[in-house]
């Protein structure tokens, strides 16, 4: 079937009318909004290096079956599973804890839902976030989570998104955190699949953060070889608030992710941390974006990038310093790793100042194993194989360590030693 | 123990081993000096297998087998180190992970059980106390931000670590203080065996006067030009490389 050069119409059809009102009449207007929305293509700015790896066939558009199966992902703490995005209420174990509600779309009443629709779409940039915007007309079971003032979860919460590739078809997963005054939260996303039919997972998540806020974000993408992938998470940050990402994405046909933050209060923290590993032909694109919107925020990105074979990763990072936002203190470090002569890594920092008395560092670097380094491994007695894992490994070891959760850790890493299974063969 | 006939080598198509013949057997030490350029970095490199060194003539054997087949890694299992002369910083991977992965290698290759972590903890803080190296340092980069000193002794850790059958020491003096090569010289005067054999590569005498060298070989123009016992060490002390009749380019280092 071929690629659609504007978005087919049959995107935008949703399957359940299952939402409360002021929702249903979002997804309507923001349909009616993208009738005409082209496809990205190589002269879309913000989908230059990507646009080739999306391929839409119109019989994606279809919501994929709902189905149940508990995952197969071990995790402690507390889980929301969902199927093709339909919730696996079996599966899952919901926070039962005074101040924090976790919440479907679909349970909300008239008045909550009516707050949630103003909100929804508020923290990311429109325009640099199409597919967002299909979300919003798409979505059937998103997740409301609510931190009331002071609330700290005990534990982390993990939603687990399990997309069944069993039929060509698309999901449309969406959270939306609100955390109260000097709230705490640890969230971990993880997005995995099976089956082998073309899938299109298009997800937003959005974090709100008051006061004194203190949220980490974990999001761990492992979904299969027939998975589009395009996710968009938005943060906006008041005084005080702290934000900590950490995404560990796998490459796949189609990987996106836009991360934009907007520091907004005074004394906002945000720190980004990404791995990215890449093989065969998959491909894989982060853009970040940080607003530095009020003066004395503080953000601090540190992405890695390792392509092996013929695969492609993409970093787009861009730091906005607006004119108020005296005394920022911005700092962005990308670092790429290329195993393959056939490997290609774009890495793109743009950096926009408006303020004068502000600091904003940034760093770009694109190469290869080191020699020098092999040799001295190897001269010990160490194999080939073993010292190029540990080489790539010390590439991305302090990324992995600074992941607070030991359950994201260990699966990170035996993904990663399958990783190097496949990329590293024994001599 | 090792065997060198008519070694040539080149770099990027510049010959700089022009015919190297040395034996060298099992307790002995032997010390190979040289101004700067004669090859002797060269003469490691090659003997540990570096393959930005091409061997384009000659022999070398170590107890009778051909090391010039052998892998890097391979020559390393059969006991060949090299304490190199400007070790490699490795931020990421700690020196503890570093050491126990070398250990293990080697005794997988000789059929041992491999080390747990606390064995080899406990293996480790006692071999870094004999080179005076905080135990601190197995936890941090391999060699990252330590001294110069620190490097070099993190060096003879290794060898004592590996217990190999030739050890090379590159230069291991150079960018030492007395007190530090005081104690590198102790670690590699531990490394002293009747099974093995050491092979010190250096500019200047002074390593000489703490590690007392069986032999003592002079390398210029890719050659052995002069082999003598350690007097003779003493005597280019003395009269300097240009009474052999050899330049010697460049001695401020």
């Amino acid at each position: 079937m071929k690629s659609v050069p504007m978005l087919s119409g049959a995107f935008l059809q949703p399957a359940g009318q299952s939402l409360p009102e002021p929702l249903l009449a979002l997804r309507n207007e923001r349909a009616a909004a993208l009738a005409d929305m082209p496809m990205p293509t190589r002269k879309t700015e913000n989908w230059k290096y990507s646009s080739k790896y999306l391929k839409l066939t119109e019989d994606m558009a279809a919501t994929l079956p709902a189905t149940e199966k508990a995952s197969n992902l071990d995790v402690p703490g507390y889980r929301i599973v969902l199927n093709n995005d339909a919730i696996n209420r079996a599966d899952s174990q919901y926070p039962d804890q005074g101040g924090i509600s976790v919440q479907h779309f679909s349970d909300l009443d008239a008045d909550d839902a009516s707050a949630l629709a103003q909100k929804l779409g508020s923290t990311l940039d429109a325009e640099q976030t199409q597919f967002a915007q299909i979300n919003s007309a798409r979505f059937e079971n998103g997740l409301l989570i609510r931190l009331g003032a002071n609330a700290v979860l005990d534990k982390p919460l993990f939603i687990i998104h399990e997309t069944a590739a069993t039929r060509n078809g698309s999901a449309f997963p969406r959270i939306f955190v609100e955390a109260g005054t000097n709230s705490q939260m640890t969230l971990v996303e993880a997005y995995v699949s099976e089956g082998d039919s073309a899938a299109l997972v298009d997800t937003v998540t959005e974090f709100q953060l008051a006061d004194g806020a203190n949220i980490t974000s974990i999001r761990l993408t492992m979904e299969g070889e027939t998975v589009q992938h395009i996710g968009a998470t938005g943060v906006l940050q008041q005084r005080n608030s702290r934000f900590e990402s950490h995404c560990v994405g796998f490459g796949g046909p189609l990987r996106r992710h836009d991360l934009q933050v907007r520091l907004e209060g005074e004394g906002a923290e945000t720190k980004l941390n990404g791995v990215v590993v890449t093989q065969g032909k998959q491909h894989y694109d982060n853009h970040t974006s940080i607003d530095h919107v009020a003066a004395h925020c503080n953000s601090e990105e540190t992405y890695r990038n390792i392509a092996a074979d013929q695969s492609h990763a993409v970093f787009n990072g861009r730091i906005h310093i607006h004119q108020d936002a005296q005394k920022s203190n911005a700092d962005m470090n990308n670092k790429n790793l290329l195993l393959s002569n056939g490997a290609e890594i774009d890495t793109k920092p743009e950096l926009e100042i408006y303020a004068d008395d502000v600091k904003c560092a940034h760093g770009a670097t694109i190469g290869q194993l080191d020699e020098t380094s092999v040799f001295y491994l190897v001269s010990r007695g160490i194999g080939r194989r073993q010292a190029n894992v540990l080489l790539t490994m010390a590439f991305i070891n302090e990324l992995v360590e600074q992941i607070p959760v030991e359950a994201v850790r260990d699966t990170a890493q035996a993904r990663l030693n399958d990783f190097f299974d496949q990329t590293f063969q024994e001599a | 123990m090792l065997s060198i006939k008519n070694l040539h080598a080149s770099v990027e198509g510049k010959e700089i081993l022009k015919g190297i013949n040395l034996e060298i057997k099992a307790g002995e030490v032997h010390a190979i000096m040289g101004p700067n350029g004669s090859g002797k970095s060269t003469l490691s490199q090659v003997l540990a297998g570096n393959e930005a060194f091409e061997v384009t003539e000659g022999e070398v054997t170590l107890n009778g087998d051909n090391l010039l087949d052998l892998e890097t890694e391979e020559r390393a299992r059969e006991g060949i180190f090299l304490a190199f002369q400007y070790p490699v910083e490795i931020p990421g991977v700690s020196n503890l992970q570093f050491l126990r992965t070398a250990v293990n290698a080697m005794r997988k290759h000789r059929g041992e059980e491999e080390m747990n972590a606390a064995e080899f903890m406990k293996l480790a803080k006692e071999v870094s106390k004999q080179v005076d190296l905080d135990p601190a340092f197995l936890k941090r980069g391999v060699n990252e931000g330590f001294s110069g000193g620190e490097k070099k002794r993190n060096e003879i850790m290794q060898a004592l670590l590996l217990q190999p059958k030739l050890a090379i020491l590159d230069e291991t003096d150079s960018g030492l203080d007395i007190d530090a090569l005081q104690v590198v010289s102790n670690g590699v005067n531990a490394l002293r065996a009747e099974d093995r054999a050491i092979l010190m590569v250096t500019h200047y005498q002074r390593l000489l006067n703490h590690i007392v060298p069986d032999y003592v070989h002079v390398l210029a123009g890719g050659r052995i030009v002069k082999s003598g016992g350690r007097e003779l060490a003493l005597e280019l002390e003395e009269k300097g490389y240009g009474w052999l009749g050899i330049k010697d380019e460049d001695t401020s280092n």
